[in-house]
């Protein structure tokens, strides 16, 4: 049991899991919907609210500003973005990047394409950008772009600077302001070059996590990843990242890439759903509006499950298709 | 250290709150039209005067207050997951409140869901804090305490809580920990009160307490008996188990000592190598397995019985 939490003060103790953020949040939503939440009661809505924190529901449709600032809040975010599409992994369907975009988007309108083009990066080593990628392999890149965003920027300036022979101790965190500076600097200075010397990476990218905190991978794994080659690339390390399957387990949020696909209790209500459809299709053609729009959405669903083998052999072709450039 | 701790909750509510009144109103005009479509009916009922800026709003409906005892009682229980505590501590005033308001004519059957509501509260409460954590526990405790009185003084009775309801609350409590019903019985046997018996304050905590160190025992007593067993499928070696438990035994029977010297001699007797060198004699090199053994079960009570022939009983 971790009872460090006896130990922290009062304000170490509320900032850990961002109470205060949570606090105020539920404030503001409280006042923007003053007569609708009155009349639900307020106490209840206070229940109802840090409830839907606990179980990651309250990122939905919220602003781009809300679902990145808490480590909880990104979390949810991914392991919510992955349960609402897995059925494009399913179906072995590959997206390109704005397509993924508008995905995003449909769960947080102003999530901004720059982050979803910087995942898609990752995946497809900067080549042929509007190449279309598989549903896993965007997914987990897209996972530590979105949740360590911070620290990969600071990784590229480091990086950066290890190129051009900068000494790494000069290194500084870059604020939003710095970063603005460097925009090209994930773009095409990075990519063009073959890579760093991986002890030296390794050190400068340790003496960084000290300055994050929790905000980065654990440490073992970076090593882990640098310790494999004597010469690391910028886009080579942030796919290891994004592969490394001890990162995503501390992350929390996703399954292993085996069982990312396998979702049983969905399955059991498409065959339910689809055996419903074999049995009653007159009833459903008699229905009003709405109803006749279901079978037409669901009809996608069956297709998916007749033909899941064959799709499941094309999925896994299409990620060695994008895996195979990475070398 | 309450204190500070009330001043800085109380600061942080006051922060929370005063923070509003510089938020620009988005959204008045859609308030506006909810207002116009008489969407407010039920609240003029309760509100005489409708809150014109959103400070008022909140210190009309209490928001202030309501924030500032979550963020004590949270800061009290220093709960492992701030945001669940906080979850159910809206819950549980939802959930007063609404029966407070409708659960008033229903006689007996509304005492009695009252009550059950009290004990899920109390045994919630309960689990906050590890005992280790001494005063947080104990603070927790008297919450709950608190809590259990207040179902009985509403029924107009003597001060304490009903020796059945501190029964039924050590029994769900063990059950929460975990702790297997029947290894709990013999505990809950030794400790329990009458019925009708009024159970003050430290015997209650004590009462508490002895479960909540008695559910860790048993939790050690098991992984004890996975160090003795081989492998997890066939029972342990009877004649391995009965020289671990006399080593466990001879450990707990240091009362004679002064107290700080008691846990040193306690645990130096239950050290590993000790416990290997009991094992040691009591296990015949020469048979391979076909001695009799001990099911885990069997294991666990001998072990439970240990702890509960040293509980002592508060006159």
């Amino acid at each position: 049991m971790n009872a460090g939490r006896f130990t922290l003060t009062v304000d170490e103790f509320l900032a850990e899991k961002n109470v205060l953020f949570y606090l105020e949040d539920a404030v503001n939503q409280l006042l923007q919907h003053k007569e609708e939440y009155i009349q639900f009661g307020i106490v209840r809505y206070f229940a109802e609210y840090f409830r839907s924190v606990k179980s990651g529901s309250h990122i939905l449709f919220r602003e781009f500003d809300y679902v990145k600032a808490t480590a909880h809040n990104r979390a949810s975010f991914i392991h919510i973005f992955w349960r609402c599409f897995r059925q494009i992994g399913k179906n072995g369907d590959l997206l390109a990047t704005m397509e993924y975009s508008s995905l995003l988007q449909l769960l947080c309108p102003d999530f901004p394409v720059e982050m979803v083009q910087k995942a898609a990066r990752i995946v497809l080593m900067e080549d042929a950008m509007d190449c279309p990628m598989c549903f896993a392999d965007f997914l987990y890149a897209f996972q530590i772009q979105f949740y360590f965003e911070e620290f990969l920027d600071s990784i590229a300036v480091i990086y950066q600077d290890l190129l051009s022979g900068k000494s790494p101790n000069t290194v500084i965190v870059p604020t939003s302001t710095s970063l603005e500076m460097h925009p090209q600097l994930a773009t095409d200075d990075i990519a063009a070059q073959d890579g760093v010397d991986s002890s030296l990476f390794c050190s400068c990218i340790e003496a960084l996590c000290e300055r994050y905190k929790h905000e980065h991978p654990a440490k073992y794994a970076i090593k882990e990843i640098l310790q494999h080659s004597k010469c690391m690339s910028f886009y080579g390390f942030l796919m290891a990242l994004a592969k490394h399957e001890g990162i995503s387990h501390n992350i929390g949020s996703l399954p292993k890439k085996g069982d990312l696909l396998f979702d049983p209790l969905m399955d059991q209500e498409l065959e339910k759903l689809i055996s419903q459809l074999t049995i009653s299709p007159a009833s459903n053609s008699s229905s009003s509006g709405p109803g006749q729009k279901e079978p037409l959405r669901k009809a996608s669903p069956r297709k998916s499950l007749q033909h899941r083998k064959r799709i499941e052999i094309e999925s896994d072709g299409s990620t060695e298709e994008t895996d195979s450039s990475e070398n | 250290m309450a204190k500070t701790e009330q001043a800085k909750c109380t600061h942080h509510a006051s922060e929370l709150t005063s923070k509003e009144e510089s938020l620009p109103l988005v959204t008045k005009t859609a308030m506006a039209e909810k207002r116009r479509s008489g969407g407010s009916g039920i609240l003029s009922d309760s509100k005489p005067a409708k809150p014109e800026t959103d400070t008022e709003f909140l210190s009309q409906a209490g928001i202030g207050v309501l924030l500032r005892g979550a963020l004590l009682k949270l800061v009290e229980a220093r709960s492992e997951d701030p945001i669940g505590f906080l979850a159910d501590h809206f819950g549980n005033l939802a959930s007063e409140s609404e029966n407070g308001a409708s659960g008033c004519g229903d006689g007996d059957q509304g005492n009695s869901t009252e009550e059950h509501q009290q004990m899920t509260r109390a045994l919630w409460h309960l689990r906050l804090a590890h005992h280790s954590q001494r005063s947080a526990f104990n603070n927790n405790v008297r919450i709950a305490y608190e809590l259990l009185v207040q179902t009985r003084e509403r029924r107009r009775m003597g001060g304490g809580v009903r020796g059945k309801i501190y029964a039924e609350l050590l029994r769900c409590l063990c059950c929460e920990l975990e702790v297997p019903e029947s290894t709990a019985a013999p505990l809950l046997c030794r400790i329990q009160c009458h019925d009708h018996e009024a159970v003050p304050f430290e015997l209650f905590r004590q009462g508490v307490l002895t479960c909540a160190v008695f559910s860790d025992y048993v939790r050690k007593s098991q992984s004890l008996y996975a160090a003795v067993c081989p492998c997890p499928e066939t029972p342990a070696e009877r004649a391995l188990c009965q020289a671990v438990l006399g080593a466990l035994g001879d450990a707990l029977d240091t009362s004679h000592c002064a107290d700080s010297a008691h846990y040193l001699e306690a645990s130096a007797k239950i050290a590993p190598c000790k416990l290997a060198e009991a094992m040691a004699m009591a296990h015949n090199p020469g048979d391979t397995q076909t001695g009799p053994t001990m099911e885990p079960q069997e294991f666990e009570e001998a072990a439970a019985a240990l702890f509960i022939a040293r509980v002592r009983l508060m006159s």
